[in-house]
């Protein structure tokens, strides 16, 4: 979590419990009576009344305390309600579904669409002003939205898997209700509160301004209601008879903000993952000649990438050294956490956020990317690099066409005519293997390896001389995993592009690439020649993962101690 | 060998309205004896996860009906049925997400033995959850108190295993329970499957899409192709003599993969 929303979180408590400690010893403290006249009328705030009197000689300071416990105790008990009856009902229409869902549901559209104010004050006219109608009529308007979101949540652990699990051991719907969706649901029935509490005070204040609450009890709106009724903003008493209760709503309001972003960002640890990359200004770039003499497309030299864990660095990625020639196709092999994936991002200088790169150099066509301006790296991605992500096959714009998505990826890189434009998405469907009426196509209209087609088409449609393909295989069935891959190596060989070719899958990779690297906790722990690694090397972890593959017809008895 | 699983003319159809129905399975029949390991082969959308999950109680069929040891499942009322889950178990895909993050390894393991009321002592319940860690080689004392996100996705996967052994089932559903294990651990998971097999006489349904995980591992095959079998026998026999043209194309794309290698 981020420090500032620690921060954030603390002050919002500590406002918080500065108004608690008011409502609860400020009337024992005070030494005048709030419902009493102790002075003249609109003395200004001097030693004995801090905050003055208003016109009928009440002081305004032991107003406001008594006022707090009236605005906290209706703001806190009909956030309770609303999300205690709010989270019942969602929970109870989601898990129950049907037309019982359907039902709850509309009733739900209808609340949150009547609009609120004219609602309370309708409701309030009827059955009178008074604490009990100002918590009926807010608990009434606050439920729905409750019950909407704690609805959303009870269908998605609904479908969850520890929910399957328990079916396929026999549990009955009540078992699977309590032991799984109410512990699931629970711990976000607390962030709802503290978001209510905040719409609860302020509707507490309006419907009190609008003199529907008590008459016999103080509360800040009411304040408020008779400030202005009794013309307090013609005199100078304004200052300080309706700041101060307006001053001690925003607080209230401001504190549970406060406490609520810092909830969000606890229920929700990506939204703290976000931060700013600094800005790259542009630079002279260092050419190494010794590179571009060897026709060495991409070199990466000594490159750690460490994360922050618990106040210390770990290292991801422990100073990796390789090279690619121009046309050639390497392959990263590892298993889950060997930083694979991470060599790619940091080549492409995407690494997440709080990444520490302590050492290492890059070069791209011998240049130093290290060294390259923002719009620089923007050229370098997409148009110099095609860049096919992990799972992008998954994430494809669902309700953009596969022509607008292509499209896109050409405009960001060049001013070309639509008619270019058009022309280039064609060709490069063809390339990829789909006829040219697919790009009228939508994501959910594709079968997974056509998705897979349409990414690697926008990799290429920039015409790159390189390209990064991370895990382009996995998820995919078998038949057309070897499509994609002959798809990569007839393209590879077509264009002569130079190729980084990232997977678990060892027979995938055996297959496409021309020499291999190995890694094992962000080391490289073996590397050769990829046909001859997989024959003849004697390190034992690459050993383990040769010999783990399935073989339909093994050539020998799935043990290879003979070759050694 | 004794019939476990008689499963004749089995049919689902989602989708409520006419024009929206789709046939994932249409008329499939197959059985098999208790000890006896099946693969269930098949692209994605061939409907072989379907089977295991009507087969695990988590859908129901359209038409046809099942028949295990001797009682006629689709028949029962959802109360009668649900008891059935002590004799067939279920392992997910998923190592991740279908342990509960809140449950301690303990609590996961034992969550079968409350549910069926399998054992109402504390003690002796907890006696069963060491032995079933022990059977999928995870030592008791080390693990019982751990969460899942402390273990790695094999260890969390051999809690799987575990909490489907634990009730002693019959047959055990495994629905592609390797596809998101890296290489190295899919054979051990493979070989603990079939230790479990040898020692206690389960039967699976390993649902998979990759016929290669098959070999040396299930008795027999079936391959599913659009929601229909399309070929069915011993493993080997499928694999060096398929019929179908859907079967010989699978195997074509893997041995073309094997043909890379040394």
């Amino acid at each position: 979590m981020r420090k500032s929303t620690k921060i954030i979180g603390a002050v919002g408590v500590g406002m918080f419990a500065v108004v608690l400690l008011f409502a609860l010893f400020g009337p024992m403290v005070i030494p005048y009576d709030a419902y009493k006249q102790v002075g003249g009328s609109f003395l200004p705030p001097s030693a004995q009344h801090w905050l003055g009197t208003n016109d009928m000689g009440q002081d305004i300071l032991a107003e406001l305390a008594v006022g707090a416990r009236t605005s906290l105790f209706i703001g806190m008990m009909t956030a309770i309600l609303a999300t205690l009856i709010g989270g019942f009902i969602g929970v109870l229409a989601g898990y129950i579904g049907g037309r019982f869902e359907t039902f709850v549901m509309r009733v739900i559209d209808i609340v949150l669409t009547l609009p609120f104010l004219p609602l309370m004050i309708v409701v309030a006219v009827y059955i009178g002003p008074g604490v009990f109608t100002q918590i009926f009529v807010i608990t009434l308007v606050l439920w729905a939205g409750k019950a909407r979101q704690i609805r959303a949540q009870t269908l998605s652990i609904k479908s969850a898997g520890p929910v399957l699990a328990a079916k396929t051991m026999g549990a009955s719907d009540f078992y699977i209700f309590r032991r799984h969706i109410i512990p699931g649901v629970f711990p976000l029935f607390i962030p709802q509160f503290v978001g209510s509490v905040n719409a609860a005070i302020l509707m507490e204040s309006s419907l009190s301004f609008l003199g529907m609450g008590d008459p016999t009890m103080k509360s800040w709106g009411s304040i408020l209601y008779y400030a202005n009724s009794r013309s307090g903003f013609l005199t100078d008493a304004w200052a300080w008879w309706i700041i101060p209760p307006g001053v001690c709503i925003v607080l209230v309001v401001l504190a549970f903000s406060f406490i609520g972003y810092y909830l969000e960002e606890k229920v929700n640890p990506r939204l703290g993952a976000y931060t700013v990359a600094p800005k790259r200004p542009k630079q002279h770039i260092t050419t190494n000649e010794a590179l571009v003499a060897h026709h060495i497309a991409l070199r990466v030299e000594n490159l750690t990438v460490q994360y922050p864990k618990n106040n210390a660095y770990t290292s991801v990625v422990s100073d990796v050294n390789f090279s690619v020639k121009e046309g050639e196709v390497l392959g990263i092999v590892g298993e889950s956490g060997s930083g694979k994936s991470t060599v790619a991002a940091a080549i492409i200088q995407q690494l997440r956020g709080k990444a520490h790169v302590p050492t290492g150099s890059i070069y791209f066509e011998g240049q130093d990317v290290k060294q390259f301006s923002d719009e620089e790296l923007r050229q370098l991605r997409g148009q110099q690099i095609g860049y096919i992500a992990q799972a992008a096959m998954n994430a494809l714009n669902p309700v953009l066409s596969v022509e607008r998505q292509l499209k896109e990826a050409i405009v960001a890189h060049a001013h070309v005519s639509k008619k270019e434009i058009d022309a280039r998405i064609d060709e490069v469907l063809m390339q990829v293997g789909l006829e040219p009426k697919w790009r009228y196509a939508f994501s959910h209209e594709l079968s997974g390896g056509m998705r897979q087609r349409v990414i690697i088409a926008m990799a290429l449609i920039n015409k790159p001389k390189f390209v990064i393909a991370d895990e382009p295989t996995t998820g995919l069935d078998v038949i057309v995993q070897v499509e994609i891959i002959q798809l990569l190596r007839k393209l590879q060989q077509d264009m002569n592009l130079s190729m980084i070719f990232i997977s678990h899958d060892l027979p995938a990779v055996l297959s496409i690439t021309d020499r291999l690297i190995i890694m094992k906790y962000g080391h490289i722990v073996d590397f050769g020649p990829s046909r001859e690694l997989a024959k003849t090397s004697t390190h034992p972890y690459t050993r383990r993962l040769i010999d783990a593959i399935p073989l339909l017809h093994p050539k020998k008895e799935q043990s290879y101690g003979a070759t050694r | 060998m004794e019939r476990l699983v008689n499963i004749q003319n089995l049919m689902k159809v989602y989708g409520h309205h006419k024009s929206e129905q789709v046939a994932v399975l249409k008329d499939v029949s197959f059985s098999f004896a208790q000890g006896e390991i099946i693969g269930l082969i098949g692209a994605s959308g061939a409907g072989k996860s379907t089977i295991g999950k009507i087969l695990a109680g988590l859908e129901q069929p359209t038409n046809g009906h099942i028949d295990f040891d001797g009682t006629n499942l689709t028949a029962l009322p959802s109360k009668e049925r649900r008891k059935f889950a002590k004799h067939i178990a279920m392992i997910f895909q998923d190592p991740y997400e279908s342990l509960s993050p809140r449950m301690t390894i303990e609590e996961l393991v034992e969550e079968p033995l409350i549910i069926q009321r399998i054992e109402k002592n504390k003690e002796k319940r907890r006696d069963m959850v060491k032995e079933a860690l022990r059977v999928v080689s995870l030592d008791p004392e080390k693990y019982m108190s751990r969460y899942p996100h402390e273990l790695s996705g094999g260890e969390r996967q051999r809690i799987g295993v575990a909490r489907a052994f634990v009730c002693k089932p019959k047959l055990i559903i495994a629905d592609e329970p390797t596809s998101m294990l890296d290489t190295s651990l899919r054979l051990e998971l493979i070989q603990l499957l079939k230790s479990m097999n040898e020692q206690y006489g389960i039967s699976y349904v390993f649902v998979t899409h990759d016929i290669a995980l098959t070999k040396g591992f299930c008795d027999r095959i079936i391959v599913l192709h659009e929601g229909e079998i399309v070929d069915i026998g011993p493993t080997d026999d499928v694999i060096h003599a398929p019929t179908h043209p859907f079967t010989k194309s699978l195997i074509d794309a893997l041995l073309l993969l094997e043909g890379a290698q040394p």
